[in-house]
């Protein structure tokens, strides 16, 4: 039951993935934390370990037929990502779990402030999708 | 082309520091990095949002879970269970991202981080537990 549970929980975040266009960390490591009872750190390495494999593949292949993507973009983006996450892991490791969790609310509302700011009209931006 | 070239530039700047972040909270970074597309570089919402999903088909963040993995912080039961279910939500919400309105999706996901992060931030540092 356990298991078939952290299976659905992995198929509600994938729905934000293809929705939003993100990994799905951020949703997931609350979850693991509060619904899982693991500890910070674990629920961040393994957020980590489960964004190996191209999971978001599928999505993109139907953001790629509408033609909404920037390709080099992108790339510059994976560069950026690859060389700025060792250096934020090793700063990770050295926190206490609990300073962690905090710091990843902060981060969370960032995020959230970010998106509404985002959210609000801009011009020549269409009122619904497709 | 020379303002194309600095504007990739500047994108490979920008990915590096929410990488940092990325490592830091493991998450992948498209919840920064979608946001920030639109708002600096003046990326439309879709393009944003495959373009973070192409950031993320490479498994950027090796570097960043490798430092977690060293330090015995991955739980690889849950992160095998987790794969499945996003790869399968992944395809079914960029399905639905073609047919909902944008800004209102934006404005209800952005609203659940926020209670999200209050909560990680009142659990971590305001609740005196254990």
């Amino acid at each position: 039951m356990w298991y078939l549970g952290v299976v659905l929980m992995g198929l509600a975040v994938g729905v934000l993935v293809g929705l939003m266009g993100i990994g799905g960390g951020v949703v997931l490591v609350p979850a693991m934390v509060y619904l899982l009872g693991m500890d910070q750190h674990t629920a961040q390495g393994t957020s980590l370990f489960f964004q190996l494999p191209p999971l978001g593949l599928g999505a993109l292949l139907i953001y790629w037929r509408k033609k909404n993507v920037d390709l080099w973009a992108g790339i510059m983006c994976a560069l950026g990502f690859l060389a700025g996450g060792y250096f934020g892991s090793k700063v990770a490791i050295g926190m206490n779990s609990r300073d962690l969790q905090g710091a990843f609310g902060i981060f969370i509302l960032v995020a959230a402030t970010l998106l509404w700011f985002k959210s609000r009209p801009q011009s020549g931006e269409k009122e619904s999708g497709a | 082309m020379l303002d194309r070239r600095l504007k990739l530039l500047l994108i490979l700047m920008m990915a590096s520091v929410v990488g940092v972040a990325a490592g830091l909270f493991g998450v992948g970074g498209g919840v920064l990095l979608v946001p920030l597309l639109v708002l600096l570089f003046g990326f439309e919402q879709h393009t944003a949002q495959g373009t973070s999903l192409v950031a993320l088909v490479p498994p950027v963040g090796i570097l960043a879970f490798l430092n977690y993995a060293n330090a015995h912080q991955v739980s690889w039961t849950v992160g095998l269970l987790i794969m499945p279910g996003v790869f399968l939500g992944g395809l079914l919400g960029s399905r639905l991202a073609q047919k909902l309105s944008p800004r209102r999706m934006r404005r209800v996901f952005a609203i659940f981080l926020f209670i999200l992060g209050i909560w990680q931030i009142t659990s971590a540092w305001l609740i005196k537990n254990n």
